[in-house]
């Protein structure tokens, strides 16, 4: 099962003793992983419409919550793991109860919700729409402190419209002040929250950004796109910090919370999947150094183009989640960290 | 209009005076006449240029006016039957607007005549076409245009010596085999000539050499020893040598997609398969002479026939091709162009020949007729001696295959139990194989025979040793077996690998080592690295798809620690596209993909310049050199980590002082982070300590 590429079992990438542990229980392509802050549990999202919760440890399921009727394209969990959030392509954004997997709260929508994300606090959640079925992409911010049936109808804290592209990737800043979108021309744009004014964006990325994650302390994030390319950039002044380069679309990119490593997974378009075989497909999770921006090792594993990684906060495994529906978590051995780089 | 304005400026320029006796007539009559005294200085040019351009003028009609000399001298009363036969010939190539036949007092023609056509093209297409047109035996027509005349009597009766030219010294152009670490170099080209580079490959990374945009129009080409680099452009081929690649010669042959080059770089081949449309008489086939830039000879051939249509011996003396109909064996001399003995072999029934790549003897064979069996003949050149034949028997193909060094020469038979014809095609059954072995180096050329039983994939010489090996047997069973011949014995099995996935054989330019691969979509991509002296199978990989496999030509040297080897990929997909660099042991050296790849090939080298002895010399004191190549190799190795490392801790020292501010900031916010989680946790333990400090 472990398929590894030989010459990185130096790098302690692949565990000899440690199979990678595979989730099967999607029945479709997964679209989105997540940990929440402790790193017990892993919650995932598919093209089937029942996000599942997991436990990272042994990857036995813990359960799943049932109650969209189409794709589920984002999910999010609170910092304490009590609130669940995830958006669909049913025209729903749902708020769930993590310990009994009910749900709370049902907020209907003009078009399919693409991402969602709960605050720092978690006293706020916001989701971004879609461009489509004659709708503009807009972004809402929820009160999220009391969740009940009202939700559905109460009036959000605070609604932009987005002119131009639409939001495809978001992130919300460690303060509650600020939100941080990716959008489908490759743009990067920063939102004031309490004047809900576009506050700087930058255009480095040319195609679609997949995906945005923070580093550990939420001051630099990185983002995945379309384009080939994950980039590194600064929170504060959307600075670019680094780059880097791969051969095929990037779906998701993940930055080590203990060392200064990034995962970047990809593969081509899903549409191309079938007209290429496994071997030649790079459906690898690449390493990068962070800094030196060089390549040091790729994890096999996936027979379909990678859609979501993510570190467990302890920074001693990794997960992914692909375009084959599988999620695995893959436990670095101890020469990965014993693998210096020379500087 | 023009009228007026002359009036005006007239009266600007003129006379002012005048002009206000002009204005007090004016409630009479305007005065149109011109004042007295008048000059016009405007030219009629000025006025009506357009007009005059079509103004005629006596040389018009001139251009299209040809004289025709060598006509038959007549007397009167057959001239209407001239005019009607030179009618005849010349109203084809355009009306005839007028003609004029000289004539003696007597009414006698004078033999030459003036034609006029309604255009001057028509008058050139004449020229062309009839000048040195045979009306009869006696009669041939010299044709010109009578503006030629003119021409030619413009040359002037004194001749100059031309001067002489200063002798342009060329660039050197071995200077890439000067380099002291024997590094190769390698030609790249993407997207169909909008650029190619050329690399040096250099350790550990190679560097770029020569890079330019749209230097060729398809691809390139390397001459066999690596001299020259030869790119292909709609209007001919331009061969590039030196230091800078500066031009060298260019061959101008419109529609040329096929060269070859004598192996010695005397000569080269240039087939155009189209023609040149606009130049129907144009060659489709020339040879030229590469130092002189000057065609040698041109040829058309008959039909489509494989590449090259022209064979050269080794030693560039002589190039050959079978004749049309299969019969003879066409062979033509250098510097002479001319056939051999002025006349071609006759050979009936001949099929492939073969040059042996070190002597001037050429093996061909001869498939079966009625009675008479096929047979494998060795014809030594130029003095035609049969030295070698062999008779086969049901033999449906062969395939001649010579050792590099011309030590052997083995021809693959395929060989059929049965035959059937069906409908003027002939089916062969119950097929098998045999190899015929010649060892030409012996008395009377020996033959040994090697049969089997199974279909043969590939076949491959070791290019300097003993050895051959071969592919065969039928998916999944696919066998690879190594054969040794030696003096006097038959060849020897000496090892077999089983269910191989591979249907290519490369043979390392040393010898020694071969790679066993997969090409192609359906070859799956496999790669083997075997060391044939105890067959060790060094490395198992793969490059899935790969077009092509190249060994760079330095395998060929002793020094081993950097023989390399290069793969071409080539997918339908763009992103596949690339070439990967392993060394001789499998190892991956360098994987770069390229967008839009289309063509790597390494540069050649000449054949190794030291004699055997000092060859063997050399091999048995490698250890003595090995570590200066040790030395050198670690330095260069060192020296480029150093760089990296230099790189990287500029990196490091950047970022990391780029983050101690971010850092700070983070810190400076705790407590508001701590306030917006579980402010009432936060406020229990700020209370805390305080209570605790108390």
């Amino acid at each position: 099962m472990a398929d590894w590429e030989p010459n990185l079992r130096s790098k302690g990438l692949q565990s000899q003793n440690k199979k990678p542990i595979m989730l099967q229980g999607h029945e479709r392509a997964i679209t989105q992983i997540k940990y929440n802050r402790e790193g017990d549990l892993l919650f995932s999202s598919s093209k089937d419409n029942k996000p599942n919760v997991w436990y990272s440890l042994n990857g036995e399921r813990l359960g799943t919550f049932n109650g969209h009727q189409g794709v589920v394209w984002c999910i999010d969990v609170d910092w304490t793991t009590t609130k669940f959030m995830s958006g669909a392509g049913d025209n729903t954004c749902k708020l769930w109860d993590c310990e009994t997997g009910k749900e709370i709260g049902n907020i209907t929508t003009a078009s399919s919700v693409r991402t969602c994300m709960f605050s720092y606090s978690a006293n706020m959640a916001v989701y971004t729409t879609d461009t489509a079925m004659k709708q503009h992409c807009e972004m809402f911010i929820i009160d999220t402190r009391t969740i009940d049936d009202s939700i559905g109808h109460q009036v959000p804290i605070l609604r932009i419209p987005i002119k131009g592209p639409k939001v495809s990737s978001i992130l919300w800043d460690n303060l509650d002040e600020m939100v941080i979108t990716g959008h489908e021309n490759g743009e990067i744009t920063q939102w004031d929250l309490k004047t809900g004014k576009q506050l700087n964006s930058v255009r480095e990325h040319d195609n679609l950004i997949n995906d945005m994650q923070w580093n550990k302390d939420g001051t630099m994030f990185i983002t995945a796109s379309k384009d080939h390319t994950a980039k590194l950039f600064d929170a504060e002044d959307l600075m670019l910090l680094k780059t880097y380069k791969t051969e095929r679309p990037v779906n998701s990119a993940a930055i080590s919370p203990i060392l200064e490593h990034v995962v970047v997974g990809g593969g081509q378009d899903a549409m191309d999947v079938t007209t290429t075989s496994t071997r030649v497909g790079k459906f690898d999770s690449r390493f990068f150094h962070m800094i030196f921006e060089e390549e040091f090792g790729r994890v096999k594993g996936h027979f379909g183009p990678i859609n979501s990684v993510a570190f467990h906060p302890d920074g001693k495994s990794y997960s992914s989640g692909g375009e084959d529906g599988y999620v695995r978590i893959h436990t670095f051995d101890s020469s990965y960290f014993e693998y210096n780089f020379d500087y | 209009m023009a009228k007026k304005k002359v009036d005006d400026k007239n009266n600007q320029n003129d006379d002012n005076t005048k002009n206000e006796g002009d204005l007090s007539s004016n409630d009479e009559e305007p005065n149109f006449s011109d004042p007295e005294g008048f000059v016009d200085d405007i030219s009629e040019e000025e006025l009506l240029g357009d007009i005059l351009k079509q103004k005629p003028k006596e040389t018009d009609g001139v251009e299209s006016v040809i004289v025709v000399d060598g006509v038959p001298q007549v007397g009167p009363n057959r001239i209407e039957k001239l005019k009607s036969v030179i009618n005849k010939i010349f109203a084809k190539f355009g009306s005839i607007v007028n003609e004029f036949y000289p004539v003696t007092a007597e009414g006698h023609t004078k033999g030459y005549i003036f034609i006029e056509f309604s255009s001057p093209v028509h008058a050139a297409e004449a020229v062309k076409l009839t000048n040195n047109f045979k009306l009869d035996k006696q009669h041939t027509f010299q044709v010109n245009l009578f503006t030629d005349f003119a021409k030619y009597e413009q040359i002037p009766n004194k001749w100059d010596a031309p001067e002489p030219q200063p002798y342009q010294g060329q660039a050197d152009l071995h200077y890439y085999l000067l380099e002291p670490d024997a590094y190769d170099q390698f030609g790249v080209v993407t997207a169909q000539g909008q650029s190619v580079q050329i690399w040096q490959n250099t350790q550990p990374d190679p560097t770029l050499a020569e890079d330019r945009n749209n230097w060729t129009q398809t691809y390139i080409k390397w001459s066999p020893l690596g001299t020259f680099l030869s790119t292909f452009h709609k209007l001919g081929i331009a061969l590039w040598a030196g230091p800078n690649f500066s031009q060298y010669k260019r061959f101008a042959h419109p529609g040329v997609q096929f060269i070859d080059f004598s192996p010695c770089e005397k000569y080269l081949v240039t087939y155009s398969p189209q023609g040149d449309p606009h130049n129907p008489d144009q060659k489709r086939i020339i040879i030229w002479d590469i130092r002189t830039g000057l065609e040698k000879r041109s040829f058309n051939p008959e039909g489509p026939s494989a590449w090259p249509i022209f064979r050269w011996s080794h030693d560039d003396k002589y190039f050959a091709r079978i004749g049309q109909n299969n019969d003879a064996l066409q062979v033509y001399e250098t510097p002479s162009f001319g056939l051999l003995d002025k006349k071609s072999i006759k050979i009936n029934g001949i099929r492939d020949f073969n040059w042996s790549p070190t002597d001037n003897v050429v093996a061909y064979w001869v498939a079966e007729d009625k009675d008479v069996p096929a047979s494998v003949t060795l014809l030594e050149l130029p003095n035609r001696n049969e030295t070698r034949k062999k008779n086969l028997f049901n033999v449906a193909d062969c395939k001649i295959h010579w050792q590099k060094s011309g030590d052997y020469l083995c021809v693959k038979v395929d060989r059929y139990s049965k035959v059937r014809k069906e409908k003027n095609e002939i089916k062969y059954s119950g097929m098998y194989c045999n190899f015929e072995i010649f060892h030409m180096r012996e008395k009377q050329i020996p033959v040994d025979s090697v049969e089997c039983k199974e279909p043969i994939q590939a076949f491959a010489w070791e290019p300097v040793g003993y050895k051959f090996a071969m592919i065969h047997g039928e998916s999944p069973n696919i066998n690879v077996s190594f054969y040794e011949v030696r003096v006097g014995q038959a060849p020897i099995l000496l090892k077999k690998f089983e269910k191989r996935a591979c249907n290519h054989l490369f043979w390392s330019p040393g010898g020694q080592f071969i790679v066993l691969a997969g090409l192609g979509s359906n070859g799956g991509g496999s790669l083997e690295f075997v060391d044939t002296h105890e067959f060790l199978v060094m490395n198992t990989t793969d490059h899935f798809q790969m077009s092509d496999v190249e060994w760079d030509p330095t395998g060929a040297m002793v020094k081993e620690t950097d023989c390399l080897k290069i793969q071409i990929l080539r997918c339908k997909s763009a992103w596949l596209l690339g070439y990967w660099i392993w060394s001789f042991q499998g190892k991956i050296l360098k994987r770069i993909n390229l967008e839009k790849f289309a063509q790597i090939l390494w540069r050649p080298r000449p054949t190794i310049l030291l004699n055997e002895e000092r060859q063997k010399e050399i091999k048995k004191s490698l250890k003595k050199y090995y570590p200066q190549f040790e030395s050198k190799d670690r330095m260069r190795q060192s020296k480029a980590s150093k760089e990296l490392i230099e790189k990287r801790s500029a990196l490091m020292e950047k970022f990391q002082s780029y983050r101690e501010q971010r850092i700070r900031e983070y810190l400076e916010n705790k407590s508001r982070r701590m306030a917006l989680r579980n402010s009432e946790l936060f406020y229990i333990s700020v209370v805390g300590t305080a209570i605790s400090a108390m």
